[in-house]
């Protein structure tokens, strides 16, 4: 007689529960938490477009048509066209994948390495701590729109530049917030108990800190990736982000949008809705996610 | 007969194409000046400093020429901007050799500071401008080297004495740069206009505030009784052209005397209706595509023509000037001046011909023949401005598309770019030829050989000994034609350069202002005696 | 306390150096120049003997660190010299843009504290209800508008709806407070309710945090008043990062209103950085990021006074 032991049944039932816990994760969340969820599907849909743009959109997004300048919305053009007889919806779709990838790019790698260095600066102290705060203060000290300025005129107007110039002053502001918040844990009792134990660094930063400031690292990955987003916008508007013919909603709301902002209002209004839409997607996601995730409420 | 019909109707067609107006024509005959009132207008631009002689750009003209007097001026009612008058020379003689100019200047006129003005101050200020001592910058000496010496051998002459005749010095010496500066003040202090304003001019200087505005009051004794006609006039500093636009909207300010784009423009017909006037002219500024001469392929003649072949010139006129400042498919003379092309012979030249299919298919022929690949890629360098530079660039792309050719565009900052020009760091890029005034001698020098202007580096003796000989023309129709044969050699056999359309000048104002009329050059026309403000 | 606030006083000044350092380098980097951007002007081409010849005028031929010295030297006396682009004093140049500045930023702070502080605890006291959901979405809703779109639009609704403009000239506040007022309310209304869109959510989530805390269940636990909890324990400790983020982005607002006073025509110090670094003028942009960086530095300083204050565990070496 074979008895199966409930230890070889043990990993398929685990994998099966797995599995099924995240479904029923994510139905929760989006029960619960209805906006947070709207947000993230609002978000997914974006990904979608700027991936699949290809396929997506109706027209070259580059190509030119002096015949139909400045055309209303209607059946040929979905959302008109714009002062070169552009189609608006195709440079819209393909203008979420620069947004997406200047977004994601400026702002995970500034929040990320922001933390690291937040972190990092806040459980060791001391000079390192000292070190740390006076270079994050000297970059602080720049505002972004002249650190770009300055990075653009210097290196040129690629989209991996636009994103490093964007995501350079990130890095102080996210190392400033991560450190204060890890800075009320480093005061704690349990640290230095932990530390008296002979626990090693690693093990008490993963453990102890960073599950107490993955609530505000999230906040501030949200809050960069609008940021970026906007930013980016700025910059166009300035005339230092990405540079034409190339698709991108900040661009699209330059020079010609502004001029005809009344005489051909779609040329300007769906960009702008469009990064309105992402900002609010990724804020309503990132505050849902953080209350999801607050270590103290999951015990409740 | 054919063809002398059409020349009548290009001529035509040139005349109302090349300089319309909308509104009443402000001649001095049709409506009577009122006196009084302040004009407020908005200007781009701050200046650096205030000494007119050592600038270069409009900022500096737009509010501070009204406290100045040249010696000749460009008449301002002339809407070509190149019939030069007397300012402060009421008379004056050429003489047969065209070798000695003598000037009779205006007795009685005065500075602001009450002091007369005679012939050593003109003296002591082209002195300056010609022959500056050292440490003294004067940004447009070069163009005065016929010059041998100016002589004021009485209070009330001057004489300028050249080294060989030269036919466009007199327009040149109304250049609206060449302010009259008292010269006992020089004398004590070459810097002291940089910071200083002291002149003869219809308006008196009150006050300026920087990053703010500039303001300035009527002249009192100012030498042409009767003028100015305004009370005082204060220029605000506003960088943002939507600013502006409101501020004119908004009924803040009632002029801008730089230009606007089409869609401003109509933004403001049709948000004032009849209490805006249009005028508009073309401008004496245009972009041209530089290619760089020792890069393969672009020294070869045959790809140069074809990149200029490719262009639709008459198609983008129509389409490209209703959304940016270009309009009139033009030679290298702007469209209405003396030495301009007819529309019917340029269209002789490459690229200026009305069947855009044949001359597209021969654009493909030459590329095949110099040894160029369809879909071949290269970079086109353009300066990060929005108007006209952005258009222009896009339209150039989509073009040459139409030829085969995969061209990137990569923008430079507007304050990078000519360091690059200048590096050679260029294959195909975007320049610029801008003048004061349009004048053959100040606009075609860049093309020469020796230019420091010359990004191109193009080598090109034909072109150096035409500009020379057309420099020293004195028939003004032997001028003409050598001016002619220059353009065809630049745009045509060597295709050295790739012109585009010229820019336009639109300027919206109050119906309120009078007497001002426009002209090619943002820098002429400025100093306000002739303006006057209706109830 | 006091040998800790003297250590963090006399780190502003090592940190003030390396601002200066790193700027006077990376304005260096950056192609182009003052003099050739002046010669050429409007027609883009100069003589190199020209630009040569001036060059040496603002010793602009020394080497790097020999200018770097002798402007250092001028900043120690406080003299930051003479703008390169018109020759004023820089003093002169930043004065009347500074006060500008320094009002707006002000004004908007004030309407961000306002909106932020009362706004983020009610959302967090009412987690998860309507309240919450709203005051989410309005605060929101301030960061998701472009900065720029938000005020070209509030310009074309004065000008089209009520067919009115605001000044556009700007009149100091001590000279004339109402037109002044006119001038500045706007943009600070929409710079103040897009950061205050940041401070909210930071004021709800530091407050959400700190109502779970122990200490704060304990004083429930002992039937102390609602209100007391809240005001004693938990404000105190939930405002130190809402205090960060407020702090930080006051400082920013000092310089990096680039764009919105591009829009309302404010003549402020955005608009003169990117003058400065448009016409390369290096004493104006060294001061100009002096100035900011000044700002910023200490405005720090004066929160690590605060975190002494408001919470005394933090304390460090």
């Amino acid at each position: 007689m074979a008895i199966t032991t409930p230890i070889d049944q043990a990993p398929a039932t685990k994998e099966r529960t797995a599995a099924a816990a995240g479904w029923a994760a994510v139905r929760d969340f989006a029960r619960r938490r209805t906006l947070g969820a709207i947000g993230a599907a609002v978000v997914l849909v974006m990904l979608v477009v700027g991936v699949f743009a290809g396929v997506l959109a109706p027209y070259d997004p580059l190509a030119v048509d002096f015949g139909a300048m400045l055309t209303k919305p209607g059946a040929a053009h979905w959302l008109g066209t714009d002062a070169f007889g552009r189609d608006v919806l195709s440079r819209l779709i393909y203008g979420s994948r620069t947004a997406l990838l200047v977004g994601f790019g400026a702002a995970v790698i500034g929040a990320t390495l922001g933390a690291v260095l937040g972190v990092g600066s806040a459980y060791f102290g001391g000079r390192v701590d000292l070190y740390l705060q006076r270079l994050m203060d000297i970059f602080l000290s720049f505002p972004l729109i002249i650190l770009a300025l300055a990075l653009v005129a210097i290196l040129g107007n690629s989209i991996p530049n636009v994103i490093m110039a964007i995501t350079i002053p990130m890095i102080p502001r996210a190392a400033l917030v991560i450190r204060s918040s890890a800075l009320t844990i480093r005061e704690m009792p349990y640290v230095d108990a932990a530390r008296a134990a002979g626990f090693g660094h690693a093990r008490i930063i993963l453990r102890h800190m960073l599950p107490n400031v993955v609530a505000p690292y999230l906040i501030m990955l949200t809050a960069f990736l609008s940021q970026a987003i906007l930013a980016e916008s700025s910059l166009s508007f300035l005339g230092l982000g990405v540079q034409e013919p190339t698709a991108a909603w900040g661009l699209m709301l330059r020079g010609a949008a502004v001029d005809f902002a009344e005489a051909a209002p779609w040329m300007a209004l769906f960009p702008g809705f469009a990064i309105s839409l992402a900002v609010f997607a990724f804020n309503l996601f990132g505050d849902s996610l953080r209350d999801a995730l607050d270590p103290k409420l999951r015990t409740l | 007969m054919r063809h002398r019909r059409g020349w009548i109707l290009s001529a035509l067609v040139a005349m109302v194409f090349g300089l319309t107006t909308t509104g009443p024509v402000p001649a001095a005959a049709q409506e009577k000046p009122r006196s009084g009132g302040t004009l407020d207008f908005v200007v781009p631009s701050e200046p650096p400093s205030y000494d007119a002689h050592a600038e270069e750009t409009f900022g500096v003209i737009h509010p501070i020429a009204p406290h100045y007097s040249l010696l000749v001026r460009v008449d301002p009612f002339d809407k070509t901007g190149t019939k030069p008058v007397g300012d402060l020379a009421e008379s004056w003689t050429i003489s047969k050799d065209g070798l000695v100019y003598t000037f009779k200047l205006r007795q009685g006129v005065k500075f602001h500071d009450g002091s007369e003005m005679t012939s050593k101050d003109v003296k002591a200020s082209y002195d300056k401008i010609i022959f500056p001592p050292a440490g003294v910058k004067s940004l447009r000496k070069e163009s005065y080297r016929s010059v041998e010496v100016v002589e004021a051998p009485d209070p009330y002459t001057v004489r300028f004495r050249l080294k060989y005749p030269e036919s466009s010095l007199l327009l040149n010496l109304a250049s609206p740069w060449n302010w009259i500066y008292k010269a006992d003040l020089l004398a004590k202090d070459m810097h002291w206009y940089e910071t200083h304003v002291m002149g003869t001019g219809p308006f008196i200087f009150v006050e300026h505030v920087k990053g703010s505005h500039w303001v300035g009051k009527k002249n009192p004794n100012y030498w042409d009784k009767g003028k100015p006609y305004l009370d005082g006039f204060r220029a605000t500093f506003m960088s943002s052209s939507a600013a502006q636009v409101a501020a004119i909207r908004g009924e803040r300010a009632q002029i801008q005397f730089r230009g606007f784009s089409p869609p401003e423009r109509d933004q403001l017909v049709s948000a004032l209706g009849n209490k805006i006037t249009v005028q508009e002219s073309p401008w004496d500024c245009l972009n041209f595509v530089s290619m760089h001469h020792e890069k393969k392929p672009f020294d070869d003649k045959r790809v140069r023509r074809a990149l200029s072949l490719a262009l639709d010139r008459y198609e983008a006129s129509q389409k490209l000037s209703k959304i940016t400042i270009v309009k009139d498919v033009s030679g290298i003379q702007v469209p209405g001046t003396p030495y301009a092309t007819p529309p019917a012979e340029l269209e002789k030249l490459a690229g200026y011909g009305r069947d855009i299919n044949a001359n597209r298919a021969e654009a493909k022929r030459l590329l095949r023949e110099a040894g160029v690949p369809d879909g071949f890629s290269f970079t086109f360098k353009n300066r990060g401005i929005p108007h006209p530079y952005e258009p222009i660039a896009i339209w150039l792309v989509d073009q040459w598309r139409q030829i085969g050719l995969n061209v990137k565009i990569e923008t430079i900052e507007a304050s990078a770019y000519h360091p690059m020009l200048k590096r050679g760091d260029f294959e195909v890029a975007m320049d610029f030829q801008c003048g004061f005034i349009v004048e053959p001698d100040l606009d075609l020098v860049r093309f020469v050989t020796m230019s420091d202007a010359n990004y191109g580096r193009h080598k090109d003796k034909v072109i150096d000994e035409l500009y020379q000989k057309q420099a020293r023309a004195v028939d003004v129709e032997d001028r003409k034609k050598l001016v002619r044969a220059l353009e065809k050699r630049l745009l045509d056999e060597e295709a050295h350069v790739i012109w585009t359309l010229q820019w336009h000048r639109i300027i919206p104002h109050s119906a309120r202002v009078k007497g001002w009329t426009i002209t090619p050059s943002h820098y002429l026309n400025n100093q306000l005696d002739t303006v006057w403000l209706t109830e | 306390m006091w040998k800790y606030l003297l250590k963090r006083f006399l780190l502003m000044f090592p940190t003030l150096v390396g601002v200066a350092v790193v700027t006077f380098l990376l304005i260096r980097v950056i192609p182009g120049d003052v003099v050739e951007l002046r010669l050429a002007g409007d027609r883009g081409a100069a003589s190199q003997a020209a630009i040569d010849a001036e060059r040496v005028r603002f010793g602009l031929d020394q080497p790097v660190w020999k200018q770097f010295a002798t402007w250092i030297a001028g900043v120690a006396r406080l003299d930051f010299g003479t703008s390169m682009w018109t020759g004023s004093p820089i003093w002169d140049e930043i004065k009347l843009r500074f006060a500008l500045s320094l009002q707006v930023a002000i004004m908007a702070t004030l309407v961000a504290v306002t909106l932020a502080v009362p706004l983020g605890l009610l959302a967090a006291l009412r987690q998860d209800t309507w309240i919450d959901y709203a005051v989410r979405i309005f605060s929101i809703a301030g960061l998701a508008c472009p900065s720029f779109w938000l005020g070209i639009l509030m310009i074309l609704t004065f000008l089209i709806v009520f067919k009115w403009l605001p000044p556009m000239v700007y009149t100091p506040f001590w000279v004339n407070p109402w037109q002044n007022l006119q001038q500045l309310i706007w943009p600070a209304l929409a710079v103040g309710y897009r950061y205050s869109a940041v401070a909210t959510r930071m004021t709800r989530s530091a407050m959400l945090e700190v109502l779970r805390e122990d200490y704060v269940r304990t004083a429930r636990a002992k039937g102390l008043v609602q209100r007391l909890i809240l005001v004693r324990h938990a404000l105190k400790n939930a405002m130190l990062p809402v205090l960060t983020v407020i702090a930080l982005e006051f400082a920013f607002l000092i310089g990096g209103l680039v764009v919105t006073e591009q829009v309302f025509n404010l003549n402020g110090i955005g608009l003169l950085f990117v003058q400065a670094v448009a016409h390369r003028d290096y004493t104006l942009i060294q001061a100009l990021v002096m100035l900011v960086a000044g700002i910023f530095i200490f405005v720090n300083f004066a929160m690590d006074v605060m975190y002494a204050w408001l919470d005394p565990r933090i304390r460090y070496r």
